[in-house]
C-alpha cells in the first residue's frame, strides 16, 4: 500500500512544473555555494604553498651565507647569531590547511588567520594577523553550501509539504481516499516519505558532487557521510514539523505561515536573540585596554630587568649551558627574559579575553539546542574544520611549537653559540597535527542527536494529533 | 472615502491576533537591540577614551630621549564610536579597533571584535538596523498579503467595486492602512530610541548627530514603502492570498537572506582582493627596491645625500650646518609613504569597487541600498574606517616629520637627547568625522536606487490596482 502511495505521488509531483523548477534552483545554488567554498580553500592553500616557498628561500639563503663564511654586515641581521635567527630571520609558518570537506562550508575561517609566522619572539608579536578582507564581505557572510543547507534547504521542504494532507482535503479528494481501506497514518508516511526520499536524494547528491567537483578524497569519505547525517537529520526535523502542522487540520494557508514562523524563528530570530543573551551576558572588553596593559607590562619588566633576568634562568634551568653563568648585563639575553616576564603579566589581562569568550561558547553550547539551526551550522563547521574547535586546537599545536622553537634557539643565544649548516637543518619544522577524527565524531554525534531529539517529537506529535484529524470540513 | 477605507483597515489589523502578536514581538525585540545597542557603544566609547588619554599620557611623559627613540616608541590611534552606532553597528565588528603609530611603516588596525565572538555573530547581530532591515518588511508581508486578495477571496472586493470607487483611491486608502499600523508600532519606538539615545549621550553630539539621524529615519521610511507598495501590488495582482504571500516571501527571503551573500561572493571574484602574504610580501619588496623593483633604497639614498650636499655646496654630511641624521631618517619615510600609499590606497580601493558591486546590486535587493545607507550614516561603513585610518596615517606621517625635523635642526654630533617638552609640542591626534554631506555623496548610487525602488513599487501597484478584478 506504502508503496503504491509514494508512486502516485511520485505522479503527481512529477506532473507539477514548479517542483523541477525549484528543484533546478536548488542545484544551481548548491553547485554555487561548492564552487565559492572551493575558491576559498583553494586561495588558502595557495597562500600556505606560497609561505613555505619564502620560508624554504629564505632559510637556504641564510644557510648558503653561513657555508659561504662571509662576515655578516649586520649586527642585527646576522645569519650567524641564533639570536637574530631565531627572533626574524630564521621566522616559520605555522598553518592550518583547509580539512577536506572544507569547500562546503566556509564557516569562521574566513575570519581566523590559518598561518603564522612562528619565530622566539611573544605570542603577542605573531598572533594578531588576519587575512585581508572587506568588512563587508565578513559582515554579509559568504553563500556557501552550509548556508544553503541551513538557510534554504528548509524552505525547499516547507514548499513540498506544507499542504500535505491540507490540500487533499481542500480539493475534496481527502474523502474518497480515506473511503479505501487506507489508514490515514499510512497516507501521511507515503507522502511524506517521497518528499523525503527526493529531498535528500537532492541534498546529499549535491553535497557528494560537490564534495567530488572540489577534488575531495575517498579517504576523508567518513567525514562526507558524518555531513550527509547531518543534513539528513536536518532535513528530516523539517518534515517531521511540516506533519506536525499538517496533523492540526487547519487550512493550507495557516500552514504556510504557521511553517514560515517557525523557519523565521529557528533560522533567524533565535540565533540572533542567543547571541545577544551570550555577549550581554559574558560581554568581552574592547581590546584596547589590552594595547595598554601590553605597554605598561613591557615598560614595567623592562625597568627591573636586571632582577628579571635572573628570574629567568631560576624559571629555564634548561636555557642556560651547563658550566655558564649568565651576564646580568647583556642587553640580548635580558630582552629573552623580558620578553617572557611581560607573557607572564599578560596572561591575566589575556585570560579576560580568551577566559570570557571560553564562557560565552560554554553558554552558546548550553543555549544552541533552542534552534536546531544553530545546531545543524555548528555541527557542519565541524565536520568542514571551520569552526572554533578546530581553530582552538590549531593554536594549541602553534603553541607547543613555539615552545619548540624558543627551547632550540634560546640555548644557543644563551651559550652565545654560532649557528652552524647543521644548526640551520636542525630548526624544528612545523607540522599541523590534526585533531583526531573521534573528537570530531564526538561532538558532531551530539549535534545530530539535538537533531534527531526534536525531529522524533515532531514526528510523534504529529502522528498523536493525526488520530483526530477532521477528514472532511 | 479614502479615509474611511482607511480607518477600515486599520481597524481590521488592528482586531487582527496575528497583527497585535507580530508587532509586539518585533517592538520588544526592537527595544531590547537599541538598549543593549547602547549599553555597548557607550562601554566601547569609554573603553575608547581612556585608552587614548592613555597613550597621549604615555607619549607625552616618555622623558628625555633622541626623538627617533621617540618614534620607535610610537603611539596609538584608536577607533572612536559614534552614537548612531547603538542603532547600525555595521562593519565596526569587522574592522581593527586600533592601530600601532610608529615610524618607517604603516600598520594594519589589529584586533577585529568579531575574532572575540563566537560563531554565533555570523548568524546575525540583533541589533536595530537588523530589525528594521529584515523584520519590519516582513511585519509589512504579513499585513498586506490579503489587502486585495483576501478580499476577492472572500467575495467583498465585487461588493466595494461596485459601490464605484476609484481603485486608485482604493489602493490609496488600503496603503495608508497599512502604513498606519505600521505607525502605530514604529513611531512610539522611534521617539522611546531618540529619548534613550538623546539621554544617553552628551548635548552636543546629539546636535551633531540629529542630521544624520533624521536622514536615517528617512532611509527606512522609504524602504518600508518600497514594501508596502510592493505587497499592494502583488496582493491586487495574485490570484490568491496563498500565492501573494509566497511571491512576497520569496522576495523577501530573496532581499534579505539571499542577496547579501551571493554579491559578496560575486564582488570578491569582480575585484580580488590580495592575500595578506601577497601583500606583505610587496611592501617588503618595494620598501627594499622602489615600486618599480628598479631602484633599490640604497642607491637612492646615496643619490639624495649628493643633492643635498649640491645644494648646501658642501663636500661631507660633517660639513652640513643641520644633522643629516634626522634628513635622512624623513627621507626614507618619503621612500615608504609612497609605498604604502600605493598599497593601501590599492586594497581601499579594491574594497571601494567591491562595495560598489554590493550597492550596485541594489537593483535586485533594496536591502543592499538601504543597509549601506544606513551604515554610513550611522558612521559605521567601510568608507568612514578608510576616512578613519587615513586621519591616523596622516597624523602619524605629521608627528614623524616634526621628530626628524627636531633631529636635523638640534641633534649635532654625538649623542642627542631631546627635552622632554618635545613630545607634548606635537598636537594631541584629534578625529574629525566626516560630514553627512559627505557620507550622503559616497552613497549617491544607493539614495538614487532606493528611490527608484520606491518608484517602481508604487507604479506596480497603481497598475495593479487600476486593472483590479473583483473575482
Amino acid at each position: 500500500m506504502l508503496g503504491r502511495i509514494i508512486r502516485h505521488e511520485w505522479t503527481n509531483l512529477a506532473a507539477d512544473r514548479t517542483v523541477w523548477v525549484l528543484a533546478g534552483l536548488m542545484a544551481l545554488i548548491s553547485l554555487y555555494g561548492v564552487y565559492n567554498g572551493a575558491t576559498w580553500s583553494a586561495f588558502q592553500r595557495e597562500n600556505i604553498a606560497m609561505a613555505l616557498d619564502e620560508e624554504r628561500d629564505r632559510l637556504a639563503g641564510h644557510r648558503a651565507f653561513v657555508e659561504s663564511g662571509q662576515e655578516p654586515a649586520s649586527r642585527f641581521r646576522n645569519p650567524l647569531s641564533p639570536d637574530s635567527v631565531g627572533g626574524s630571520m630564521g621566522r616559520r609558518y605555522a598553518y592550518l590547511p583547509p580539512a577536506p570537506l572544507a569547500p562546503l562550508s566556509v564557516g569562521q575561517s574566513d575570519l581566523y588567520p590559518y598561518y603564522f609566522q612562528v619565530s622566539t619572539n611573544s605570542k603577542q608579536s605573531f598572533l594578531n594577523t588576519h587575512e585581508l578582507e572587506n568588512p563587508s564581505n565578513l559582515l554579509s557572510g559568504r553563500f556557501d553550501l552550509a548556508f544553503v543547507v541551513v538557510y534554504l534547504l528548509p524552505l525547499l521542504i516547507l514548499a513540498l509539504s506544507y499542504d500535505l494532507l491540507s490540500s487533499e482535503r481542500e480539493q475534496g479528494t481527502m474523502a474518497m481516499l480515506l473511503s479505501q481501506p487506507l489508514p490515514l497514518w499510512t497516507l501521511a508516511l507515503g507522502k511524506i516519505a517521497l518528499r523525503a526520499l527526493v529531498v535528500l536524494a537532492l541534498a546529499l547528491g549535491f553535497s557528494l558532487a560537490g564534495y567530488t567537483a572540489a577534488g575531495g578524497a575517498l579517504a576523508s569519505m567518513d567525514a562526507l557521510l558524518l555531513w550527509m547525517a547531518v543534513v539528513a537529520a536536518y532535513s528530516l526535523l523539517w518534515f517531521g514539523l511540516a506533519v506536525a502542522a499538517n496533523a492540526l487540520g487547519k487550512g493550507s494557508a495557516t500552514n504556510a505561515m504557521l511553517l514560515a514562523g517557525i523557519w523565521l524563528v529557528v533560522v533567524v530570530i533565535t540565533p540572533a536573540a542567543v547571541n545577544l543573551v551570550v555577549t550581554t551576558s559574558y560581554p568581552i572588553p574592547s581590546r584596547v585596554e589590552l594595547v595598554q596593559a601590553l605597554r605598561t607590562a613591557t615598560e614595567d619588566a623592562n625597568a627591573r630587568s636586571a632582577e628579571v633576568l635572573s628570574q629567568y634562568y631560576t624559571d629555564h634551568p634548561e636555557y642556560l649551558p651547563e658550566g655558564e653563568q649568565p651576564d646580568p648585563n647583556d642587553f640580548t639575553l635580558r630582552s629573552y627574559a623580558v620578553r617572557e616576564d611581560v607573557e607572564r603579566a599578560m596572561a591575566p589581562v589575556l585570560e579576560r579575553y580568551d577566559g570570557q569568550l571560553l564562557r560565552q561558547q560554554t553558554l552558546v553550547n548550553r543555549l544552541k539546542w533552542l534552534s536546531p539551526a544553530v545546531v545543524a551550522q555548528e555541527a557542519l563547521n565541524d565536520i568542514a574544520g571551520t569552526g572554533l574547535a578546530r581553530y582552538q586546537h590549531f593554536l594549541g599545536v602553534v603553541d607547543r611549537y613555539h615552545d619548540e622553537l624558543r627551547s632550540y634557539f634560546i640555548p644557543k643565544v644563551s651559550a652565545r653559540a654560532t649557528m652552524t649548516t647543521a644548526d640551520y637543518d636542525a630548526i624544528p619544522v612545523f607540522e599541523y597535527q590534526e585533531e583526531s577524527f573521534g573528537e570530531i565524531l564526538g561532538r558532531v554525534s551530539a549535534g545530530i542527536v539535538g537533531l534527531a531529539l526534536p525531529m522524533l517529537l515532531a514526528f510523534g506529535v504529529g502522528a498523536r494529533i493525526l488520530r483526530s484529524y477532521p477528514v472532511v470540513g | 472615502m479614502t479615509a474611511t477605507i482607511f480607518k477600515k483597515e486599520l481597524t481590521e489589523m488592528l482586531r487582527d491576533g496575528r497583527f497585535r502578536w507580530l508587532s509586539t514581538s518585533v517592538l520588544v525585540l526592537l527595544g531590547a537591540a537599541v538598549l543593549m545597542g547602547m549599553a555597548h557603544t557607550r562601554d566601547v566609547q569609554t573603553q575608547h577614551e581612556t585608552a587614548q588619554a592613555a597613550a597621549r599620557q604615555d607619549w607625552v611623559g616618555q622623558g628625555e630621549k633622541n626623538p627617533h627613540s621617540a618614534v620607535h616608541y610610537g603611539t596609538y590611534a584608536f577607533k572612536p564610536t559614534m552614537a548612531l552606532s547603538a542603532i547600525d553597528p555595521g562593519v565596526d565588528p569587522y574592522v581593527g579597533v586600533s592601530a600601532f603609530l610608529e615610524g618607517h611603516r604603516q600598520n594594519q588596525f589589529e584586533f577585529r571584535p568579531a575574532q572575540d565572538a563566537t560563531a554565533m555573530q555570523r548568524f546575525g547581530q540583533l541589533t536595530a538596523a537588523t530589525v528594521l532591515q529584515l523584520l519590519i518588511p516582513l511585519l509589512v508581508i504579513v499585513m498586506g498579503f490579503s489587502v486585495f486578495a483576501g478580499e476577492r477571496e472572500q467575495g467583498t472586493l465585487r461588493q466595494l467595486m461596485s459601490l464605484g470607487i476609484s481603485p486608485g483611491r482604493l489602493a490609496l486608502g488600503k496603503a495608508l492602512g497599512v502604513s498606519g499600523a505600521l505607525a502605530i508600532v514604529l513611531v512610539p519606538a522611534a521617539v522611546l530610541g531618540v529619548v534613550a539615545l538623546t539621554l544617553a549621550t552628551p548635548g552636543a553630539e546629539v546636535a551633531a548627530d540629529a542630521p544624520r539621524l533624521a536622514m536615517m529615519v528617512g532611509a527606512y521610511l522609504l524602504y518600508f514603502g518600497v514594501f508596502v507598495a510592493l505587497s499592494l501590488a502583488v496582493s491586487a495582482k495574485a490570484p490568491s492570498s496563498r500565492l501573494a504571500l509566497v511571491v512576497l516571501l520569496g522576495f523577501w527571503i530573496v532581499n534579505g537572506l539571499v542577496a547579501p551573500r551571493a554579491v559578496t561572493d560575486v564582488a570578491r571574484s569582480l575585484y580580488p582582493s590580495p592575500s595578506s602574504f601577497e601583500f606583505t610580501t610587496g611592501i617588503q619588496a618595494a620598501l627594499a627596491d622602489g615600486l618599480d623593483g628598479q631602484s633599490p633604497t640604497d642607491a637612492r639614498m646615496a643619490a639624495y645625500q649628493q643633492e643635498v650636499l649640491a645644494e648646501y655646496g658642501v663636500d661631507s654630511v660633517d660639513e652640513l650646518p643641520i644633522s643629516f641624521a634626522g634628513l635622512r631618517f624623513q627621507k626614507s619615510e618619503e621612500m615608504g609613504n609612497e609605498v604604502f600609499d600605493y598599497y593601501y590606497g590599492g586594497l581601499n580601493d579594491t574594497f571601494e569597487s567591491q562595495n560598489r558591486v554590493r550597492s550596485l546590486s541594489a537593483v535586485v535587493a533594496p536591502l543592499l541600498a538601504v543597509q549601506s545607507l544606513s551604515m554610513g550614516l550611522a558612521g559605521t561603513d567601510v568608507a568612514q574606517h578608510r576616512h578613519f585610518s587615513e586621519a591616523a596615517e596622516e597624523y602619524r606621517r605629521m608627528y614623524v616629520g616634526r621628530m626628524n625635523e627636531d633631529i636635523a635642526q638640534n641633534a649635532g654630533a654625538g649623542r642627542y637627547v631631546a627635552e622632554a617638552g618635545l613630545w607634548a609640542s606635537v598636537p594631541e591626534f584629534d578625529y574629525q568625522a566626516p560630514s553627512v554631506g559627505w557620507v550622503l555623496a559616497n552613497h549617491r548610487l544607493s539614495i538614487l536606487l532606493l528611490f527608484a525602488w520606491l518608484a517602481v513599487a508604487l507604479t506596480l501597484a497603481m497598475r495593479a490596482a487600476s486593472a483590479l478584478r473583483p473575482v
